[in-house]
């Protein structure tokens, strides 16, 4: 379910967003922060988190930094080098906000 | 190195929305040209054949109907595939005070013509509303195969041969005897068109009754067009033409219409669960046929999907007019339509109106916008920088810029949400403009005599392009990407070429909306440039004071 979700945003981000480009008032944009909560969060909450930041994102609100918050238990910690795709920033219990590494594609990155 | 990669990325990224944007542009040119304009003529081509070709039928001996040799295994199976439209004679005609009703020899609604001047077509001819070779309203079919064959042979007799509805209701019985019973059609025509029908057979019969293949006046990809069922809980079930694989068993059905994309003709009773067998055709478009046991009381109506018209009928007839997936907004926008319309007199000006009207409840919230969008042009310097900056990553000039406008106090953007709402309100409009009977034919100012049908001079579309090419340059803009920009400025081109060929009051909307907003624009701008000599002076007379 979620993927249908999260190929219907990534659709959205290649072709349509160029029509409605930089109109969002978020960092991560909208469509960043729906992307990200339906690949940690499950169907329901994803769909109310991008719902309330939707309807949030429009001239009656301030607007700014707003990461997604999300529920995530980790477990199977393996101390190896991995490949940073996203920081956890812890908030309380088993929730973090959660915030993409963008530069974790580029290879000269010490 | 990783410099000119990233700047070759760039150019690829580039260069794939620019073709993107000259495909989907040579798509729907191409689509219009090579494929609507074809089919439509090859439509018209198509009817033109085929009357000539009922005329030569019905000059020889009367078609036996294929049924004979067909299993009588199921009612659903067994009431179709007779297309008996020759023997056309007619038998009683009867005038309404909008239309003339012909029937014919099988008791069927043969053809109805309206006559009044707003319906013409472009030759000047009162419009028809059926095609002569498909299955017609009120058309009988029963259940069991010999008579079936039977009743297809023998015509039915009418009480009397012409009567005049106009001014007061009128009753006319169809009677069809066969050699195992007796079908009567009692019909009450009203002086509006609609009728009451009292069907029964003198004996037991299991039977099915039509309202027939849809008119087919208009019927294109602009909008559905199809059958429509009512349930008995208000929900529909609509089923578009060449749509339906298999037949279909529906119960609990109040009214059971087929549509093109103005004119509608339906059977119903909102009394009564009817059970109703949708049926396939040979182009596998929808036939609906309503089962009868021994008698029925039904009311039907066939004509233009006039609001206030149905309305009158039934509250609940009214959602025959059916606007597609936005109907939950389409709906409501034309109830404001017709409420300010009913002040204003003039579908053009009520157009006009409710534009400005939308635009003013959205007023703070743009105003708002337009003033932060100002004060964001006395930050360019820095935004450019930025962009400069981090012009490899979006998401990154993007956290940077947030990082200003924080600071600055001021976020200039529009928001998701005001975007995310224009699709379906401009699709409810397109939809009500589209598909409102009360649009054809009717008039604005000067040239433009019918708004559902696009300018024939083309100056609105032209106008609205103008308009968008104002909005744009006196918008401050912060769109720093050349190729971005260039694409933004050739938009309003784009539109102007789509909206050629759209509906005259869809673009009249569209023209007037770009109106407001550059008025406003304008304003904010004007305003804003005062302030800041206002500004100016005070800092001159601050520094002035301070020197002393």
């Amino acid at each position: 379910m979620n993927r249908i979700f999260l190929s219907i945003i990534n659709f959205y981000q290649k072709y349509i967003s160029i029509i409605s480009h930089g109109s969002c008032r978020y960092h991560p944009t909208c469509s960043e922060y729906a992307k990200i909560n339906f690949q940690f969060n499950n169907t329901f909450y994803a769909l109310y988190f991008t719902l309330i930041r939707i309807l949030s994102c429009n001239k009656l609100f301030e607007g700014g930094f707003d990461y997604p918050k999300v529920k995530y238990k980790i477990n199977n910690v393996i101390f190896k080098k991995i490949k940073i795709k996203f920081w956890l920033i812890p908030i309380n219990n088993d929730k973090y906000y959660v915030i993409k590494n963008w530069d974790r594609n580029r290879q000269n990155i010490k | 190195m990783g410099m000119t990669n990233n700047t070759l990325n760039k150019e690829n990224t580039q260069k794939k929305i620019l073709i993107a944007t000259i495909i989907s542009f040579a798509f729907f040119i191409g689509y219009d040209f090579l494929y609507l304009q074809p089919q439509q003529e090859l439509a018209k081509q198509t009817q033109q054949k085929e009357a000539q070709a009922l005329k030569q039928q019905s000059e020889q001996t009367p078609l036996v109907s294929q049924i004979a040799g067909e299993a009588n295994s199921s009612a659903a199976n067994n009431a179709p595939s007779v297309h008996a439209n020759n023997a056309n004679e007619i038998i009683s005609t009867i005038k309404t005070k909008t239309s003339n009703i012909e029937i014919d020899s099988f008791g069927r609604i043969a053809q109805i013509t309206l006559t009044t001047h707003r319906f013409q077509n472009e030759q000047h001819n009162a419009i028809k509303l059926f095609t002569p070779s498909q299955l017609k309203p009120l058309e009988v079919r029963f259940f069991d195969a010999k008579v079936n064959e039977e009743a297809f042979k023998i015509k039915a007799q009418a009480s009397s041969k012409v009567l005049d509805a106009s001014s007061e209701p009128v009753k006319l019985t169809i009677t069809q005897t066969l050699s195992t019973t007796t079908l009567t059609k009692d019909l009450t025509i009203y002086p509006d068109g609609h009728y009451d029908l009292d069907i029964a057979t003198s004996n037991k019969q299991n039977y099915f009754i039509t309202p027939g293949f849809r008119p087919d006046v208009l019927a294109d990809v602009y909008a559905d067009h199809g059958s429509l069922l009512i349930k008995n809980d208000g929900t529909l079930n609509i089923v578009e033409d060449e749509d339906l694989d298999s037949n279909a068993e529906f119960v609990g059905i109040h009214a059971a219409s087929a549509f093109d994309r103005y004119y509608a003709t339906v059977l119903y009773n909102f009394d009564k669960n009817l059970q109703v067998t949708l049926m396939s055709n040979k182009d596998k478009s929808p036939e609906a046929f309503i089962h009868i046991m021994n008698n029925a009381k039904l009311s039907g109506y066939v004509g233009p999907k006039d609001y206030n018209a149905l309305n009158a009928l039934d509250e609940k007839l009214t959602s025959v007019i059916e606007y597609g997936w936005f109907t939950f907004i389409a709906k409501p926008m034309f109830s404001m339509l017709q409420y300010i319309y009913n002040y204003v007199g003039n579908w053009g000006w009520t157009i006009v109106i409710l534009t400005i009207l939308v635009k003013l409840i959205l007023l703070p919230l743009s105003h708002k916008g337009m003033v932060s969008m100002n004060r964001l042009k006395e930050l360019a310097p820095k935004i450019k920088a930025i962009q400069e900056k981090y012009s490899d990553d979006k998401q990154k000039a993007s956290m940077h810029m947030m990082e200003l406008y924080k600071s600055e106090g001021a976020n200039p953007m529009g928001g998701c949400l005001p975007i995310i709402l224009q699709i379906p309100v401009f699709f409810a409009i397109y939809r009500v403009l589209i598909n409102a009977i009360e649009l054809k034919g009717s008039e604005w100012i000067l040239w433009i005599n019918d708004l559902s049908e696009m300018d024939p001079y083309y100056v609105l579309p032209i106008l609205m392009g103008v308009t968008m090419y104002v909005q744009q340059r006196i918008t401050p803009s912060q769109i720093q990407d050349e190729m971005q920009q260039k694409i933004f400025q050739w938009l309003p081109v784009v539109f102007t070429v789509f909206f050629l060929w759209f509906p005259a009051g869809l673009t009249l909307y569209w023209f007037i909306n770009n109106l407001v907003t550059v008025s406003q624009q304008y304003y904010v701008n004007k305003i804003f440039a005062k302030e800041k000599i206002a500004r100016h002076e005070k800092h001159l007379a601050t520094k002035h004071t301070n020197e002393k």
